[in-house]
C-alpha cells in the first residue's frame, strides 16, 4: 500500500512484547469504567490511546501505571505480572499523568533528584541521568527555580522529565501536550517520536492529528471498550469496502450525464451521491484496486465540459475513522 | 537506602520549604521554656516555704519529680495541640493537589508511602524534642541532683505518646483534602481520648477500668513520674499500629473510588 508519510517506521516483526493487557475490567461501584480491553505492544511501538472523553483512557492509563488495579483481567509487563509485584515492576515504567501537579514547593533538580532515588537509580548514575533528562527536557536554565514559580510549559518538562528518569523501557503520557503553546507541542511531539524508537510508548490523547503524527498504532475506546484497532491504514481499510475517489463537481442538474460518464471508465465500480448542496455534488467512486483514475476522471469531464471542483483520493482521515466508529457505536448502542 | 527514607526524608525537608516548621519549632520551644521556668520558680517558692516552717515532712519531695515530672506532662498536652498542627498537611495537601497520584505510580508500595510520610514527622518530632535537653542541662548546671532513670522514662514516654498522637494525625489527614478539617478532626478526638481519663475518674468499677485503659493520658502519667511499665508502651505501640493499619487501608481507597 503506499504510504505518503515522510519516513514510515519499520518495526522489527520479531520485536518482544513489552505490555500486555488481557481481558482487563474495572469497576467503581456499580460504573464499569473499563470492560474487557485487550491489547499488546511490541518493543519500539508507539500506541495511540483514542477516545471521547470519559471513555475510559486515563482509568486505563493509570492501570498500566500501576496506579490501582483492574477488577478483572492481567496487565503483563515484559514477562511478569504488574500487580504481583508492583514496586519491582513499576520501575519499568514512565508515567506522565493528565495535566501533572508537582510539588510545589521543590526545586526542579531537587524534585527530580527524590525521583531518582525512589525509582532507585544508582548512586553513581544518578547525577548523569538527571543531567541528561534535564538537557532533553529544555529544563537546565530552570533547575534552580521552585516547581511552584514555572510557567505552565516548564511544569509539563518537569512532568516529562520524572518520567523519563532512570530510563524506563515503557512510558505512558496522558494527553501530555495539553495546555501548551504550538512551539512546545512541536517539541515535545519530536522528543515523543525520538522517545519510541526505543522504548514502548502508550499515548493517551483526543488530538488526532498528533496520533496520525506520531503514532504506529491506534486503539480507539468508547465507553470503556476497545471499538478499534490497528494501524491508521488498517482502520481506514476496515470501514472501506473498496477504495474511493471523492469528487466535487459544479451544475448539479448534469447529475445523470456526470454518472453516465464516470461509469463507463474501467476500473469503476459503483458511483454514488454522497453530498448534493446547491449548485454542488460530490460523488463517491468505488474502484476496485487503488487505481490512479483521477487523470482519467479529469480527461472526460473537461471533454464534456464539466466543472470539476475538486477530485481526491477517498483515505479516510483518522479524524473520519474516528467519528465514523464511535458514531456508529453510539447509535447501534442506543437504538438495538 | 530504603524506598520510606527517601519519602520520610523529603517530607521532613518539607517542613521547613514552608515557615509552618519554623513557627511550631519556636512556638513549641517558647511555651516549654515558659513551662520549665514556671515550674522551677514554683519549686523554688515551695522549698523556701518549707525551710522556713521547718516542716521536716515534705523533705522527701524530690526535685526531678515535681519539676520534670509536671514538665512532661505540660509537654503532653502541648502535644495535644500541635501534633494536629504537625499532621494536617501530610496526606491532606497530597491529596489537594493530586501529587499523590504521581507517588503511587513510582515503585512505592503504599506501606512505603504510609510509613516514610510517618517517619519524616517523627524526625520533625525529635527536632522539636531534642531543644528540650537545654533545660534539663540548665538544672545540671544549677547543681540539682536529678533522678536519671525518671528522666529516661519521661522521655520514652513522651516520645511514645508524641508517636501515638501523629499516627492519629497522619490516618486524620488521609480522610480530607483540607487542613484545617483534617486537624479539627485530629484534635477532637485528641481532646475526646484525654477526657476519657476524666470519665474513669468519675466511673464506677469495670467502667472505670476501661477509660483509665483506652485513655492515653492515664498511661504517660506514670512515664511522667518516672514508672517504667511494659504495659504502657504495648498501649502505644498497639495505638500507632492500629492508626497507621488504617492510614495504609484509606489510602487503598482509591483502588475502588476512581
Amino acid at each position: 500500500m503506499a504510504n505518503d508519510k515522510a519516513s514510515p517506521r519499520v518495526l522489527e516483526p520479531e520485536a518482544p512484547v513489552m505490555v500486555r493487557m488481557e481481558k482487563v475490567g474495572k469497576k467503581f461501584g456499580s460504573i464499569e469504567a473499563l470492560s474487557n480491553v485487550s491489547f499488546q505492544i511490541r518493543k519500539g511501538e508507539i500506541l495511540g490511546l483514542l477516545g471521547p472523553n470519559g471513555a475510559g483512557k486515563t482509568t486505563a492509563m493509570r492501570i498500566l501505571s500501576g496506579y490501582f488495579p483492574p477488577t478483572e483481567g492481567k496487565v503483563w509487563m515484559f514477562e511478569e505480572e504488574l500487580f504481583k509485584n508492583p514496586r519491582e515492576t513499576k520501575r519499568h515504567i514512565g508515567y506522565l499523568p493528565e495535566s501533572i501537579r508537582l510539588y510545589e514547593d521543590l526545586r526542579v533538580g531537587e524534585f527530580l533528584s527524590f525521583v531518582a532515588q525512589v525509582k532507585s537509580v544508582a548512586r553513581s548514575e544518578r547525577k548523569k541521568d538527571l543531567e541528561h533528562k534535564l538537557e532533553i527536557c529544555g529544563l537546565g536554565h530552570v533547575r534552580n527555580r521552585l516547581i511552584g514559580q514555572l510557567s505552565k510549559g516548564h511544569k509539563q518538562r518537569v512532568g516529562l522529565a520524572q518520567a523519563l528518569i532512570g530510563e524506563p523501557d515503557i512510558l505512558l503520557f496522558d494527553e501530555p501536550t495539553s495546555g501548551l503553546d504550538p512551539k512546545q507541542i512541536t517539541e515535545i511531539r519530536m522528543l515523543i517520536r525520538e522517545l519510541g524508537r526505543e522504548r514502548t510508548l502508550i499515548l493517551s490523547t483526543h488530538i488526532l492529528p498528533e496520533v496520525s503524527m506520531v503514532c504506529d498504532r491506534v486503539l480507539i475506546i468508547n465507553k470503556g471498550r476497545v471499538v478499534a484497532s490497528g494501524t491508521t491504514e488498517e482502520l481506514g481499510a476496515g470501514l472501506q469496502t473498496s477504495h474511493a475517489i471523492y469528487l466535487t463537481m459544479a451544475e448539479r442538474h448534469r447529475k445523470d450525464e456526470a454518472i453516465q460518464l464516470l461509469k463507463t471508465i474501467p476500473g469503476v465500480e459503483r458511483v454514488h451521491v454522497t453530498e448534493e448542496t446547491g449548485d454542488r455534488l460530490t460523488f463517491s467512486i468505488q474502484v476496485s484496486k487503488e487505481l490512479e483514475l483521477r487523470p482519467e476522471i479529469t480527461r472526460l469531464f473537461v471533454q464534456h465540459q464539466i466543472p470539476i471542483l475538486e477530485v481526491r483520493f477517498g483515505r479516510m482521515s483518522l479524524e473520519e475513522i474516528f467519528l465514523k466508529i464511535v458514531v456508529d457505536e453510539n447509535t447501534t448502542k442506543e437504538n438495538p | 537506602m530504603s524506598k520510606f527514607l527517601i519519602v520520610a526524608k523529603k517530607d521532613f525537608h518539607s517542613y521547613f520549604h514552608s515557615w509552618v516548621g519554623v513557627l511550631i519549632f519556636t512556638v513549641f520551644f517558647l511555651i516549654a521554656g515558659i513551662f520549665f521556668s514556671l515550674l522551677v520558680i514554683s519549686y523554688g517558692k515551695i522549698t523556701a516555704e518549707v525551710a522556713q516552717n521547718a516542716l521536716q515532712n515534705v523533705q522527701g519531695m524530690k526535685l526531678t519529680h515535681f519539676i520534670c515530672g509536671s514538665f512532661f506532662l505540660n509537654l503532653g498536652v502541648v502535644m495535644m495541640f500541635l501534633a494536629p498542627l504537625m499532621s494536617m498537611r501530610v496526606l491532606s495537601e497530597e491529596r489537594k493537589n493530586e501529587t499523590l497520584e504521581l507517588l503511587f505510580t513510582y515503585p512505592l508500595s503504599d506501606i512505603d508511602i504510609v510509613w516514610g510520610k510517618y517517619l519524616g514527622m517523627l524526625y520533625f518530632f525529635a527536632v522539636l524534642t531534642l531543644p528540650t535537653l537545654v533545660y534539663i542541662g540548665l538544672l545540671m548546671w544549677l547543681g540539682a541532683n536529678l533522678d536519671w532513670g525518671s528522666i529516661v522514662a519521661g522521655y520514652i514516654g513522651y516520645g511514645l505518646l508524641g508517636m501515638s498522637f501523629l499516627s492519629l494525625g497522619l490516618f486524620m489527614s488521609s480522610l480530607t483534602q483540607s487542613q484545617i478539617v483534617s486537624a479539627i478532626l485530629s484534635f477532637g478526638v485528641l481532646v475526646i481520648l484525654w477526657a476519657m481519663d476524666w470519665i474513669a475518674g468519675i466511673a464506677q468499677g469495670g467502667w472505670a477500668h476501661l477509660f483509665a485503659t483506652l485513655s492515653p493520658l492515664g498511661h504517660y502519667r506514670e512515664f511522667a513520674l518516672g514508672i517504667f511499665d511494659l504495659s504502657h508502651i504495648l498501649y502505644f505501640c498497639f495505638f500507632c499500629f492500629y492508626f497507621l493499619f488504617l492510614t495504609v487501608r484509606s489510602i487503598e481507597r482509591r483502588n475502588w473510588k476512581g
